[in-house]
């Protein structure tokens, strides 16, 4: 059976039309290669359905099968849903040592220590105070700065347990804000709710959404820092999403997503913040310790001072220390002598006692807190590092392979237009020059 | 197959090496530029709590060193004037001889006893001597004058102690009781210095033969044991000058070990840190031209 004449040219109008679109992807991966989140494409090549030469039209009598060339069939997107999956977990644990680094870092700056702004240093200055009393308990000057000292103390107490509140309050408003109606949570859910849709929608049609893939993988990556994610496929690629403990996405549901929720099983960024901000949380336990060594500094100088409280005895949180002493009340001595220095130098015995020490393992253990969450935060940023450095590996654009494809598919589609050219000039023989003997 | 490389990935693990040896250079640098080795509890939270309690140490020792220098302020006074009342006594002591003898007449035994009365005073106003503002002989009564110029001879002070701290729980009394020695005067009879003086003047101006014969006799006597009590008294004061001197030197000896202690705990070891930091800057470089030569170059460079 005859071929037409023609097929050769539909055979290399395919080459060249397959090479163009690979080269075009090509092109789409290195405008994209320093996108994040984009994962590389590939086009894949398939050959087109051969044309069967039917039997008997050969001189073996058998039939043939004759190929039409190339077609485009998938533009692929290559992506390792395992890798994801373990990305997402150790994100998970990084947004946690983060969210606590910041506060934790708050709380250090604040007690300010070792430094001569810090409480140990007021503590040390109050018990200055008390020595030169002793030393001169007629002195109304002396006296007088001793005063002034404990107030400055006291403030150093109550501001340090305002910012200690502080940090626990601003670890509060940035989950609400997180959270909120406004927040990145709402704003995500909502928009990965639309992307289901339009993923659905082109799977169903037979295509391929590479790109609202990647962005859907990037706002569940985005999610996961925040708490636990698992993600099921709920059919033509719609994605379910479980957001710490609690069903975000379902593309079942008509709205697609459901938020605000209450989070049973928070985990990251927003676990983090809903313990700091807890009554046990680090700000809040390390001020109720503040407390503790407020509260003794209180009793054992007014256990002292016998004649009238020197501090207010009502305030024993670091919040409410307060000095009701004044220059003419303070006590230097038990009898009523201008000279007697006894109960000052009680109080100065104090120094280096139970409120000195309670003060000191107080900030030991903050530095402890700290340099644990540092180095948890240090373990799992490389963590991350790791696995995302395994990720890139497998969706990254390398330029190298790109160029290289960019000439294999040039070489390709100039093969295929040389191949077109071969054939005219055979029609042109076949046409033109053909029975045209003796002319 | 081995691993592929990106171009990400090779720009993202530079960067992040030169992150992290940016960010150990920082903290080198600043524990050369604040000589600590601890500036943050995190740094070193043992270290942090003992670097407190032993600023918290200097600053006791250096409070204990400014209560001896009070202490030996004080009884340096106190000296000083007990030496000026020896010094009365010991003209008193003269007057008392030359009175005593038969061949002085009545006027100059007058004059005499004019003289000594004006020594009680003088006598008085050492007693009244102050420490600043202070009245040291008064007892803990330290805003009294322990004796009234030209009034009464008793002693309006009390007998408390005053003392100071000069050590952890170490109390030093700085006072001396000046009424063991100067009495309460003649209306109480007690034989103390004012007594004897008022007795001394009495008699000097009496001119029967019992008063001088109460001069060569009882009087002089009184007066050597009243000066021995005052000698007593500067001997007592000596010591616990000497003892306060003792701790002041020993109290500097352990400031500077306690300064030593905290300074190994918080400062930084700055040949090493200078080292540490150099050889970071070094690999900081490296990691930079490393990353300038990997990141510029590609297969794009060799297309045409």
């Amino acid at each position: 059976m005859p071929i037409s004449s023609f097929m050769g040219l539909q055979t290399s109008l395919r080459g060249l039309l397959a090479q163009q679109e690979a080269m075009d992807t090509t092109g789409h991966n290195v405008a994209n290669a320093n996108t994040p989140g984009y994962s590389r494409q590939e086009a894949v090549l398939a050959p087109t359905q051969p044309f069967v030469v039917p039997a008997n039209s050969v001189l073996t009598g058998a039939g043939a099968q004759l190929g039409t060339g190339v077609d485009v069939t998938t533009i692929r997107r290559i992506r390792d849903a395992f890798l994801d999956i373990q990305y997402r977990a150790q994100s998970t644990s990084l947004g946690d040592a983060t969210a606590r680094s910041n506060s934790l870092d708050q709380v250090e700056l604040a007690f300010a220590e070792p430094g001569s702004d810090g409480l140990a240093s007021q503590l040390s200055k109050f018990w200055d105070a008390w020595s030169d009393v002793a030393n001169a308990p007629e002195d109304a000057g002396a006296r007088g700065a001793l005063v002034s000292s404990a107030q400055t103390l006291a403030t150093s107490f109550q501001t340090l347990s305002s910012q200690l509140t502080t940090v626990a309050q601003q670890a509060q408003d940035e989950y609400d804000a997180i959270t909120g109606p406004t927040g990145d949570v709402a704003s995500w859910a909502k928009e990965l709710a639309g992307l289901n849709t339009s993923i659905r929608d082109a799977v169903v049609r037979g295509q391929q959404p590479n790109d609202l893939m990647d962005r859907r993988d990037q706002l569940i990556d985005q999610l996961s820092s925040l708490a636990q994610v698992s993600v099921t496929d709920t059919g033509n690629s719609a994605l379910k999403v479980d957001f710490g403990g609690v069903t975000l996405v379902d593309p079942t549901t008509p709205a697609g997503y459901s938020w605000p929720q209450t989070l049973t099983t928070p985990g990251g960024k927003l676990g983090a913040l809903l313990d700091l901000a807890s009554p046990a949380g680090a700000p809040l336990s390390f001020r109720s310790e503040l407390d503790a060594v407020a509260s003794d500094l209180v009793t054992s100088v007014n256990a002292l001072h016998t004649a009238t409280p020197f501090f207010d005895p009502a305030g024993t949180t670091a919040a409410t220390i307060s000095v009701v002493a004044t220059q003419a009340t303070v006590q230097t001595g038990s009898g009523a002598a201008s000279g007697e220095n006894d109960v000052a130098q009680a109080i100065t015995a104090l120094r280096g006692g139970t409120t000195d020490q309670l003060y000191g393992a107080l900030v030991a253990r903050v530095g402890v807190a700290v340099q644990a969450n540092t180095r948890a935060e240090s373990t799992a940023q490389s963590l991350v590092d790791a696995v995302d450095s395994r990720r890139q590996s497998i969706s990254g654009v390398s330029l190298d392979e790109e160029m290289t494809n960019l000439i294999r598919f040039q070489r390709g589609y100039q093969a295929s237009a040389r191949t077109m050219t071969t054939l005219d000039d055979m029609l042109d023989t076949l046409i033109n020059r053909t029975g045209r003997t003796g002319l | 197959m081995s691993m592929r490389i990106t171009t990400m990935m090779t720009s993202r693990t530079t960067l992040r090496d030169l992150n992290d040896d940016m960010g150990r250079m920082s903290k080198l640098q600043e524990q050369l530029s604040s000589g600590k080795r601890i500036t943050r509890p995190s740094d070193d939270p043992y270290g942090a709590s003992q670097a407190l309690a032993l600023h918290g140490q200097v600053d006791g020792l250096q409070q204990f060193q400014r209560s001896v220098a009070d202490g030996t302020g004080w009884l340096n006074t106190c000296d000083t004037a007990l030496g000026q009342m020896g010094d009365v006594l010991q003209r008193v002591r003269e007057l008392v001889v030359q009175g005593s003898t038969d061949s002085a007449g009545p006027q100059a035994r007058a004059a005499a006893a004019d003289e000594i009365d004006q020594l009680v005073e003088s006598v008085k106003q050492e007693a009244n001597v102050r420490y600043g503002s202070r009245y040291v002989f008064s007892g803990t009564a330290t805003d009294t004058p322990p004796y009234a110029l030209g009034g009464a001879d008793t002693y309006a002070g009390d007998n408390g102690t005053i003392t100071r701290e000069i050590g952890p729980g170490v109390q030093i009394p700085i006072n001396v009781d000046v009424s063991g020695l100067l009495g309460d005067g003649q209306g109480a009879a007690d034989g103390k210095l004012l007594d004897t003086l008022r007795s001394i003047s009495d008699h000097l101006r009496g001119s029967t033969p019992a008063d001088a014969d109460a001069l060569r006799t009882t009087d002089i006597q009184r007066l050597d044991a009243n000066m021995d009590v005052l000698n007593g008294v500067r001997a007592d004061i000596g010591a616990r000058t000497n003892r306060l001197a003792v701790a002041d030197s020993r109290l500097s000896a352990l400031e500077g070990n306690a300064t030593q202690l905290l300074s190994n705990t918080e400062d930084a070891d700055v040949a090493k840190t200078i080292v540490d930091y150099s050889t970071q800057q070094a690999a900081y470089n490296a990691a930079l031209r490393a990353g300038a030569n990997i990141v510029q170059s590609s297969l794009l460079d060799f297309l045409h």
